[in-house]
């Protein structure tokens, strides 16, 4: 045990000191936070537009609503008095006195289509945000039109579902609902913690097997250990590599969460609002059930990414052989991300069950309450169990795989590697 | 189990990849305390050999005994073993590379710091011992290795072609060590297509040709046995005529020497009773022991130190 320790050691070390980790780690939060600030800029550099719009209102109910709701996306819109000729406005804008100038008219009104003359098209920032305020105006126009427009209003909000507890008095309601929610964020970021665990850092294990194989320092190293100490070793050198990185990106949220809580304890204007937050922190429970998935999962895939490393001479030949392991990751993901964007099938629950899905779909669905216990129990007992076997399978795969120096083994062989490892 | 059984067993083994027999029916014993030399061409099998002794290959026949028994976990690790193939953790530095092996091989890992500081001095590296192994020359390279091979104080060092990309200062330092660790008692195993090293360190030596053991003896019994019948003969002053003298097939002149190949069946006595009766002084009459080069290609059948290509897929 001692000597497993020595490997994970080594591989913890090595890869926390490695460039590539610190920039990852790094990198991830930077990118993300450039990402947007980039996105953003460039939307507003975009529409800074260089000479001034005018709004015209042939219709007469529109105008100052409009001039409003575009201030409010931004733009500076000069309303030209009534009565005023298009024929002057189109010759403003040739002569570059203006840059644009929409006209408001009975169809504007009625099906808010309106005119946008220019002697350049308009950029897709633009026309979205400008159709966007002026169809808000319209619909708010007719609606107040209507006796009972209020109603179609909320209507139009999408209507809700009202929770009403049964036996239960108003704050355990609340308690119940803070526990939905709850498990709705811890659901959806144990979710993509436990991909990228298992597709990143599985995908490490293999490297890290493929460069001692490689290099040959693997012969050196089994001649003091046995296959599966290393393998072992390998895998949770790794899979700690990764948990540290999760954890530093936790920590980031809640360094800024942190830094800003003197602003919302400023804003809020009852701190009871603020004691709220904290009812949303996922319970022992869910924790408890994210580690047990974690182990499985990782451990399920990073013991095949092992095997699949031992298997090849080179990364080339791994990224062919590693294609079904990556696809059995990134399916899951795929029908869970719809889970999440509302479209929840029951039968899903059952393709939840699939030991190799289970990670990433049965979390999910177990702290979101969309499952019962019993599933979420068979699921966690198929998963132990596909473990069993396939570490088995990994495992002796592994063996033979990493003093092979020959071709990549047909499934033929592999067999026989099986067997009589 | 003990020093006192034979070390290394090999009895009929077998190893074949593909059509290729890489090694055919062998065996060896290798006992205690001797330095032991596995001599043969590149693509002979001897790393094969090794290989099958560190139970990194299987054989497909004949079995392979390590300190009395199967190769297993535990025998392997009384063993060091220096790869033909220089395998090193490249991003790794130095000194906590050596206290890596040192740890994995059950040495503690303050006691693996000490040794391996030791034996960088010893070796002079000390000033890369914080340098990562990817920074060091083939060489330093090597004599790092060679360090990871001994630290954990092995009963049995095999060392599969240890002296090549060496220089000849390094060389010496490495045979060096070797003859002290056999003062310690250890049996040394090493394989070399460098006959002239063989000759200076082993006691006993096998010879290999075409995955085939030619020869099997102790070096200086088989030098005795191998004997040419050639005679090196000084003189002070003139020579005779060398034509006349009875039972020699064939005269070299080497220098101020003459090497006098003997007839079948002729002693040496004769010849030197025959020189003398000439009525010169003589310098120097020596029965010249045959280099173990010559040797080999007189049993091998092909020089020793050809180089053949090693065969892909089982190394040498």
């Amino acid at each position: 045990m001692k000597q497993v320790w020595s490997v994970i050691r080594r591989e913890y070390v090595e890869r926390v000191k490695t460039r590539a980790f610190i920039l990852s780690t790094l990198g991830m939060p930077l990118l993300m936070i450039g990402i947007m600030a980039v996105v953003g800029f460039v939307a507003v550099l975009s529409e800074q537009s260089e000479r001034q719009i005018a709004l015209i209102d042939l219709n007469g109910q529109l105008g100052e609503r409009v001039q409003q709701a575009l201030d409010r996306a931004g733009y500076d819109v000069e309303l030209a008095a009534p009565g005023t000729d298009t024929e002057d406005l189109d010759q403003q804008v040739l002569d570059e006195e203006l840059e644009a100038y929409i006209v408001l008219d009975d169809t504007t009104a009625s099906e808010a289509v309106f005119a946008y003359r220019s002697k350049e098209p308009p950029g897709g920032v633009r026309s979205q945000l400008m159709r966007a305020a002026i169809v808000e105006e319209v619909v708010d126009l007719r609606l107040g039109q209507l006796e009972d427009g209020d109603s179609v209003r909320r209507l139009f909000q999408g209507g809700s579902l009202e929770y009403e507890p049964v036996g239960l008095d108003e704050e355990e309601a609340e308690e119940a609902e803070a526990e939905r929610i709850t498990g709705m964020i811890t659901g959806i970021a144990g979710g993509i913690i436990l991909y990228i665990m298992m597709l990143a850092y599985g995908a490490q294990t293999l490297q890290s097997v493929l460069e001692e194989k490689q290099s040959r320092v693997v012969e050196l190293v089994i001649s003091s250990l046995r296959p599966w100490q290393l393998m072992l070793g390998k895998i949770v050198g790794v899979g700690a590599v990764g948990l540290t990185q999760v954890a530093i990106w936790i920590g980031c949220v809640a360094l800024l969460a942190s830094l800003a809580l003197p602003t919302l304890i400023a804003a809020a204007s009852d701190f009871e609002e603020l004691a709220q937050f904290r009812q949303y922190l996922p319970g022992p429970g869910a924790v408890l059930l994210l580690v047990v998935f974690f182990l499985l999962g990782y451990f399920l895939y990073s013991s095949l990414f092992a095997a699949v490393g031992a298997m090849c001479r080179n990364l080339q030949e791994a990224g062919q052989t590693q294609a079904p392991l990556i696809f059995l990751i990134i399916i899951p993901f795929m029908l869970q991300m719809m889970t999440f964007q509302g479209n929840n099938m029951q039968w899903m629950n059952w393709v939840a069950l699939f030991p190799f899905f289970s990670p990433i779909m049965m979390y999910p669905r177990a702290v979101m309450g969309d499952v019962p216990a019993w599933m979420v129990a068979v699921s966690i007992v198929l998963m132990a169990l596909t473990v069993w076997g396939s570490s088995w399978v990994a495992g002796r795969i592994y063996k033979v795989g990493i003093l092979s120096q020959g071709n990549r083994p047909s499934p033929r062989e592999l067999l026989r590697w099986i067997r009589e490892a | 189990m003990t020093q006192n059984g034979t070390v290394v067993r090999l009895s009929g083994v077998r190893k074949t990849f593909g059509a290729h027999t890489a090694v055919d029916d062998f065996d060896l014993a290798i006992e205690p305390g001797t330095i032991y030399g596995l001599l043969g061409p590149n693509g002979s099998g001897k790393t094969t050999t090794i290989r099958m002794m560190m139970g990194i290959l299987l054989p497909d026949g004949g079995s392979v005994e390590l300190f009395g028994g199967a190769p297993d976990f535990a025998r392997r690790s009384r063993v060091g073993y220096l790869p033909e193939e220089r395998g090193v953790y490249e991003k790794m530095k130095v000194l906590e590379q050596l206290v890596f092996f040192g740890e994995i091989r059950g040495v503690g890992r303050s006691l693996a710091r000490t040794r391996a500081e030791a034996w960088l001095e010893r070796l002079g590296l000390s000033e890369w011992a914080s340098k990562k192994v990817q920074a060091l020359s083939k060489g330093m390279q090597q004599k790092v290795q060679f360090i990871s091979t001994v630290l954990h104080d092995p009963e049995l060092l095999i060392l599969d072609e240890p002296f090549s990309g060496l220089d000849p200062i390094n060389q010496d330092v490495l045979e060096e060590i070797v003859l002290e660790e056999k003062e310690r008692g250890k049996t040394i195993l090493f394989s070399t297509h460098l006959m002239e090293q063989a000759e200076r360190l082993c006691e006993r030596v096998c010879l290999i040709s075409r995955s085939r053991k030619v020869l099997d003896d102790d070096l200086k019994e088989l030098k005795r046995r191998e004997r040419s019948g050639v005679v090196a003969v000084e003189f002070d002053g003139e020579a005779p005529s060398a034509a006349t003298w009875p039972g020699v097939s064939d005269v070299e002149e080497s220098g101020d020497a003459f090497h006098l190949s003997l007839h079948d069946g002729v002693r040496p006595e004769e010849i030197l009773g025959a020189v003398l009766s000439e009525g010169v002084s003589l310098r120097r009459f020596e029965l010249l022991e045959p280099r173990l080069h010559e040797i080999f290609v007189r049993h091998a059948g092909e020089p020793a130190e050809d180089d053949a290509p090693s065969q892909t897929g089982g190394g040498s």
